[in-house]
Order: structure tokens, then C-alpha cells, then sequence
């Protein structure tokens, strides 16, 4: 019998209609790693909580069909029985700290000390684990200190010492930024070669694609496919289910390269054994956007939180109407940068102008008319019972109307497809949607420029193809689009402006290409290339290619 | 991150101190001047105070508690000099304004009263880490819930406050003026308050999740990291502390039958 399995499993939330987990069968052998992956809201995390029995324990709701881990049933052994068998790592990094303990090294032997490990063992167990995931040396830190990417390892830590048979990764790296993530994935390969038997959920594909001996499909609720990454990979229907092959696949398949065993290939190192010698590129000349007129300007700004320490110094910048990105690490100053843009900080120095006029002179509220400014967390403003009255709450605030205010807010919730939702309790809604009611609340408020702070976070695949398209149909309406962005595909081919930020300075500021061509500065602010652009270059072209046209506009088989 | 904690490792004696003798260091200092309900009791327990705060090298740490403390007091000085029920004996005026000797006596207890706990508590806040306290009481027998309770109230109300920042700005952003009058203020209580409590709601329950994973909620025996370094002195302080308040109980009762 495989260490787990799940029989006819089925599963509905309280006071909901439709079914969750809608009979998954499957099993899962020890020492494998299983990929699960599926759009937002297709039961992922909620089949994690069943593996380890928050589900029906913790969340309760209508339960049927069986769960069994290593013997022991889901349902009905305690989870913190359960939990000595399985491990589980969710998304946020912040949440998972137990808030009890001040020492990253406490921390981590929180859990040991609830199962009554010997204290010798349990300094044993953590010396090791912090050294294996490379966090050793913040052991007397705090944890709420430090970095996401940090403290995901020390969450992960704090799993690990309790020496589970399963570990659960539920989107580990989706909150965190690219180094942040990085390093969780590396943490993930060495585990996947220590053979700890690993259920991970992930929407970077790519990244599922190269650790997984197995994926499964989910789509409300049931599994729509299982087997290989290439089988499922491969398969036609996977983009009706909501989720987007790997750039790799999708090049493979547009120039029909299949493996002997007829599948496409799903990593770099696959695509390369097939097509390597066997493309030839043509160069791609880049076309420089025209100039706008002018928006922001920037002198000479400066700032820091405490005095003596800059976070920006000497600053110079000026926005037009070119949609444009800001990437970089964590700290780079990309959100010092924004919040001073609209107001939110004073510069300690310079001044900064909004079409032409000096924002020091006007409050945050006023300013509120012409420049909006999308938080990360939407449940940092969300606070009326319904939608509607959420995204009519900033246009009533500059002084609409109610009538213009509702007939702003529906077409700013028609944008973002949550029209039919308006009368729900954003509550209702999970994470994706109130990002969306977030950010329609903003467009609701019809400013001249708006700023995102990491829209993509959170979302799918089809939740960054609608960001995508929400960012093109404000930027036609002549809105200023800036955004803070960690999603390098969505910058290659939304973007039309990109500026490269580390350390409170500009490293680079020009057109997708130019940015994505310039490997030093990006390796300096620590950013990986767009995958098709990686891919690109791993097969040898010389141009840098944005995205799947362009890479198969200028690509010729030979 | 900003703790709320006022605890410092100064490296004094007074840190390695176990806190159950501290915790009955303040119950011998608070209740035995009680018993014996003479003013020099109470003189002397603050004087032990202050030099165990010296000692310990955090007399200074504990100046902005009585500071703050002693504008109370004053008021209940001139409150009770002023205007107390038994006032008979005036004992001095200033311009027309009597001020008696009876109120002035209470006052005086009260503000005794006031100090010394004020200090002998700050003798344990100062000098022991929540955690230890909460490590220390689960140890003996009370519930991890209760201990988890105390430790990560220091750590989550700093985090409370640093979303009340976030949201305040938030809201700013979409046209809510945080600033002016008072009606501007209480408009702007609600759509501040409400992202602050729902988001810790949302919080508290995936924290819980993280805490019933990792065996939180499990009922077995439990080990501890630390085990506590014996001082030497704590158990024969804690006796003679425990002594003490018993000979001043048996003292009152027996005064009081005689």
C-alpha cells in the first residue's frame, strides 16, 4: 500500500454549495515528489489540509471517502498526532512564526518541545537543520527580522526538526520575491535529493515541471489528469483547466519537437537536448517607444526612515505616459520610491513634481484625485460589508457623485470580472478576488496615474493574464501605469518603459530588451531573465526575445 | 522589530534571578506593609525596591514609571488634602486653599501604596523576559495556552500596530482625510478599525493552523529547551520571602485578637 491513500475523497466548506474535493482518488509512494498544480480556488491547499486533517478537523464541513497516511486515518487522528507523520509549509512566511518566541533558534524548536523531545536531541536536530537550510547564522535573530525568503526557511525549519515521513508545500515562494524564492527552491532541490517524500503546490510552473517525478491536475475539485510532468504537461486540455504549460513546452510544441515517447519536453535541459543545432535565429531589432509627455518629476529626492541612513539618495527620475515597471530585491527602495510618489513620504530632500506642480504642498487625501496607489494586501483597506460600497468608498471620497461613484465602480468591477460579485461580502471572497475588488477601487477613482504595488502576487495564470489586460486598457485611456513588479514575464511583454532598482539607485531604465540585455546590472539587483528569454538564450539566439511570438516569429527549424 | 517589552539582559545578578521569586519578592513587598499598616513599612519596602533596582541596574529604566506615576499622586494629594470626608486639622494653606492633615496622611498611604508596587513590580518586568516568565509557569503546571498567551502578546501588538500604519495609509490613498477635525477623526474610526481587526482575524486563524501543525494543540508531556539556571540564592529567598508574609499574617491576626 502507498504511504498515502485517498479514497473517493470528498469534501464542501461550511455554509457553501459546491463541493471542494470532489472524489479524488490517488495514492502516494514514499520518498516521491508529487507536484499539484491548478488554477486559484481548484481545491489545491484544501486537498494539503485533508493530507494532514485541518480538513475535516479544523475547518469541519460536510466530509466523505478516506484519507489514510501512514496508516493512521486523516479524518479522525488528531492533527497534532498526524503531524509527527506530515509536515505542512504554507504561504505566508509572517503567519507561520508562532509570535512566542524572540530567537529564530526558539523558534524552530517550538514544535520539538510539544512533542516532548529531549533537549539534547531537539539542539541536535535544529543545529543541523538550520546549517542544511543555510540559515544557521541568524539563529539569535528575531524572526519577525528578517527577509520572507528568511523566514520561509525558518518555517521550514520548524517543520523539519519534528522529522515528518511527508512534507507539504503549499506555494511556498508565492508571497516572496525572486532571491526570496530562490532561495526557498534551493532549499526544495536538496531536500528533493535527501528523498524525504515531498507534496508540493506551486503555480511556477516551470519550477514543478523540473523537481516532480509526478503531477496531478486538480479543477473544481476533482483530478483532471496524473502522471508524468511531460504527460501532464504535454496534454491539450491543460490550458482549459486554467493553467499555462511552461515556456519550454509551449515553444516545443509551436515547432513540433517531441520526445521519442511522442511528449513535449518540460525543462531548459530537456528543450536543449532536443533542439540544440537545430534552431537558427534571426535578429530582433528593437523599437524604441516614443516619449510621452511628462507626469512625474523628480529632483535630486532623498529619503530614509532614520536620519543618517538613505534609502534613496539623490534621485533622479521622470515618468510619461509609458507604462512602466519597477523591479528589484526586497529593499531595493521600489516601495520607498512609490510611496513617495504618491505622497504617502516626504523626501528629505528634492522635490517632486506631478504635472508640474510640487506634491509637498498637498495632503495624501488631495492628492487622492490624480494619483492612485494599489496596496499589496487588500485586506489592509477592505472594511465595508459589500463590494460595491468598498470601490464606491474612494470615488464618494474625492467628491463623485452617487450616481457617477456606482456607475465608476461597475465598470471598474466589469474590468477586474467581478461584476456579478458586487453585492457580496468581499469576505466571501478569497485572496485573488479582494485583490481584484482592491484594485477596481482604486480604478474606480479614475486618476491619472496609478501605481501597483505587486498586483500579481496571489494570483494564476489567469489572473496575471487579466492584469495584463487591465494594465493595456488603462494605459490606452491615458492613465500612467506604474507598477512594482517580481513576475518577469509579465514586464517583458506588458511594459513598455522597465527600471531596475538596487540599493536606492537606478541601475538601468529603458525598454524590456535593453533592461533584459544588460545580464550584469541584473545580476547585481539580484533578477533572473523572463523564461522565454532564458530559454532564448540557452538555445542560442543572440537577441533577446520578450515573449512567444517574438521567440517564434524570429526562430527558424534547420 | 520594536518590542513592547521593557526587558533588557543588562547582564545584572538581577536578570539571572528565577522569576516565581521575583513574583514573590512583589507579593512579600505588597502585602506585608498592608498587614502591618504602618507608613515606615511601607518606607522600608521602597527602599528595598530602589536599592534592588540599583543593584540591578535599572533604577533609571524605572524613572519613567514613577514619573508618570507622580501626577497621579499629585492629584490625589490635592483631592484628598483638599476636599477628604474626615478633614479636621488644617495643616497648611496656600492663598485661601486649606489643605488638612487627615486627607493629606491618606494621600500619603495611597501614593506609598502606589510607588512601591509600581517598583517592585518593575523589578520583574525590567529584568525577566515575558517568554521566561511564561516558560517557567507552563513548566509548573499551567496551561501552554496561557503561557502562549503571554509571550506572543509582546510580539503581535507591535505587528497590530505596524498594520495601523499600512491601513492608515491605505485609506489616505483613497481620498480619506485622517487629519483635522474632530468629526474628520471619527468618520475616518471606522474604515481604520475594520481592516485592523478582520486582517488579524484572518491572521490569528492561519497561525492557528501553523501552531496545531507543529503539535501545539497535542495533550502529551511536554520537554523545554531551557532549562533554567539555578541561582543560588532563589529557593532560600523564596522561603524567607514566603516566611515573612506569613509572620506579618500572623502578627495582624493575633494583634487583631489581643
Amino acid at each position: 500500500m502507498a504511504y498515502i491513500e485517498i479514497k473517493n475523497l470528498k469534501y464542501r466548506y461550511p455554509k457553501t454549495k459546491d463541493l471542494a474535493l470532489n472524489g479524488i482518488s490517488l495514492s502516494i509512494e514514499k520518498g516521491s515528489f508529487t507536484g499539484i498544480i491548478g488554477k486559484n480556488g481548484s481545491g489545491k491547499s484544501t486537498l494539503a489540509s485533508a493530507i494532514i486533517g485541518l480538513v475535516p478537523q479544523f475547518y469541519k464541513g460536510a466530509y466523505g471517502g478516506s484519507v489514510i497516511v501512514g496508516g493512521q486515518d486523516a479524518a479522525t487522528t488528531p492533527v497534532s498526532e498526524l503531524s509527527k507523520s506530515v509536515g505542512l509549509v504554507f504561504q505566508n512566511p509572517f503567519n507561520q512564526l508562532s509570535g512566542a518566541k524572540d530567537r529564530v533558534y526558539d523558534e524552530v524548536c517550538f514544535g520539538m518541545q510539544n512533542f516532548s523531545i529531549p533537549p539534547e536531541e531537539m539542539r541536535k536536530r535544529a543545529d543541523s537543520t538550520l546549517e542544511r537550510l543555510g540559515i544557521y547564522e541568524y539563529r539569535d535573530r528575531n524572526p519577525f527580522d528578517l527577509s520572507g525568503g528568511q523566514m520561509q526557511r525558518v518555517a521550514i525549519a520548524s517543520i523539519l526538526v519534528l522529522q515528518p515521513d511527508v512534507l507539504i508545500l503549499d506555494e511556498p515562494t508565492s508571497q516572496l520575491d525572486p532571491a526570496g524564492s530562490e532561495e526557498v527552491f534551493s532549499v526544495v532541490e536538496d531536500l528533493r535529493k535527501s528523498g524525504i517524500t515531498i507534496i508540493m503546490i506551486e503555480q511556477k510552473i516551470d519550477k514543478i515541471a523540473s523537481y516532480s517525478d509526478s503531477i496531478i491536475l486538480l479543477d473544481k475539485g476533482e483530478v483532471v489528469a496524473s502522471g508524468t510532468p511531460s504527460e501532464v504537461l504535454s496534454s491539450t486540455m491543460l490550458e482549459s483547466h486554467g493553467v499555462k504549460a511552461p515556456a519550454v513546452t509551449r515553444i516545443a510544441k509551436a515547432l513540433s519537437f517531441r520526445k521519442p515517447d511522442s511528449s513535449y519536453p518540460v525543462t531548459v535541459s530537456e528543450a536543449k537536448e532536443l533542439m540544440d543545432g537545430r534552431l537558427s535565429f534571426k535578429e530582433v531589432q528593437s523599437t524604441p517607444s516614443p516619449k510621452g509627455n511628462e507626469v512625474f518629476r523628480l529632483e535630486n529626492i532623498s529619503f530614509g526612515y532614520t536620519p543618517g541612513h538613505d534609502v534613496i539618495s539623490d534621485l533622479n527620475l521622470s515618468f510619461d505616459n509609458r507604462p512602466t515597471a519597477i523591479i528589484g530585491q526586497n529593499g531595493a527602495g521600489k516601495t520607498t520610491l512609490a510611496k513617495l510618489m504618491k505622497g504617502l513620504l516626504k523626501p528629505g530632500k528634492g522635490r517632486i513634481l506631478f504635472k508640474g506642480k510640487d506634491t509637498a504642498e498637498a495632503t495624501v487625501a488631495s492628492l487622492a484625485f490624480s494619483i492612485g496607489y494599489v496596496f499589496q494586501n487588500p485586506d489592509d483597506q477592505i472594511f465595508k460589508p459589500k463590494v460595491i460600497d468598498e470601490v464606491m468608498f474612494g470615488p464618494l471620497n474625492i467628491g463623485m457623485n452617487q450616481k457617477t461613484a456606482r456607475e465608476k465602480a461597475m465598470a471598474a468591477l466589469e474590468m477586474v470580472r467581478l461584476g456579478d460579485k458586487a453585492e457580496r461580502n468581499p469576505y466571501d471572497l478569497d485572496l485573488h478576488e479582494r485583490k481584484m475588488v482592491a484594485l477596481s477601487s482604486v480604478i474606480a477613482m479614475a486618476p491619472d496615474a496609478i501605481i501597483l504595488d505587486e498586483p500579481t502576487i496571489a494570483q494564476d495564470d489567469e489572473g496575471k493574464a487579466m492584469i495584463r489586460e487591465i494594465i493595456g486598457k488603462l494605459s490606452e485611456q491615458g492613465m500612467l501605469v506604474v507598477s512594482i513588479l517580481h513576475d518577469m514575464d509579465l514586464v517583458a511583454d506588458s511594459f513598455e518603459r522597465v527600471i531596475v532598482m538596487a540599493g536606492g539607485k537606478v541601475l538601468e531604465d529603458g525598454n524590456a530588451r535593453e533592461v533584459f540585455a544588460a545580464s550584469e546590472s541584473l545580476e547585481k539587483a539580484g533578477l533572473e531573465l523572463p523564461h522565454i528569454t532564458a530559454l532564448g538564450k540557452a538555445l542560442g539566439a543572440e537577441s533577446i526575445l520578450l515573449d512567444e511570438n517574438e521567440f517564434l516569429e524570429s526562430v527558424v527549424r534547420v | 522589530m520594536k518590542s513592547i517589552s521593557l526587558y533588557r539582559d543588562n547582564g545584572t545578578w538581577l536578570c539571572r534571578v528565577h522569576p516565581f521569586t521575583k513574583l514573590m519578592y512583589i507579593a512579600a513587598a505588597i502585602i506585608v506593609p498592608l498587614l502591618l499598616g504602618t507608613l515606615w513599612a511601607y518606607a522600608v519596602a521602597i527602599a528595598l525596591d530602589i536599592a534592588l533596582l540599583i543593584s540591578g541596574k535599572s533604577l533609571k529604566r524605572a524613572r519613567a514609571l514613577i514619573i508618570f506615576s507622580f501626577t497621579i499622586i499629585a492629584t490625589i494629594f490635592i483631592i484628598k488634602g483638599l476636599f477628604d470626608a474626615d478633614n479636621l486639622t488644617p495643616l497648611f494653606s496656600i492663598g485661601s486653599v486649606v489643605f488638612y492633615r487627615e486627607g493629606m496622611m491618606k494621600a500619603l498611604r495611597t501614593g506609598c501604596v502606589i510607588i512601591n508596587m509600581l517598583l517592585s513590580f518593575s523589578i520583574l518586568v525590567l529584568t525577566t523576559k515575558p517568554e521566561d516568565i511564561a516558560d517557567e509557569l507552563e513548566r509548573h503546571g499551567f496551561s501552554p495556552r496561557l503561557s502562549y498567551v503571554i509571550s506572543s502578546v509582546f510580539s503581535i501588538i507591535p505587528q497590530m500596530m505596524g498594520t495601523m500604519d499600512t491601513i492608515t495609509d491605505a485609506q489616505r490613498s483613497r481620498g480619506m482625510e485622517t487629519e483635522g477635525s474632530l468629526i474628520k477623526r471619527m468618520k475616518a474610526f471606522i474604515p481604520l478599525i475594520t481592516p485592523v481587526v478582520t486582517s488579524s482575524l484572518i491572521n490569528t486563524r492561519e497561525r492557528a493552523i501553523a501552531l496545531e501543525v507543529r503539535g501545539f494543540g497535542g495533550k502529551g508531556k511536554r520537554s523545554y529547551l531551557k532549562e533554567w539556571e539555578k541561582h543560588r540564592g532563589d529557593k532560600p529567598m523564596t522561603i524567607i520571602l514566603a516566611l515573612i508574609i506569613v509572620s506579618a499574617a500572623v502578627w495582624r491576626v493575633a494583634t487583631w485578637l489581643i
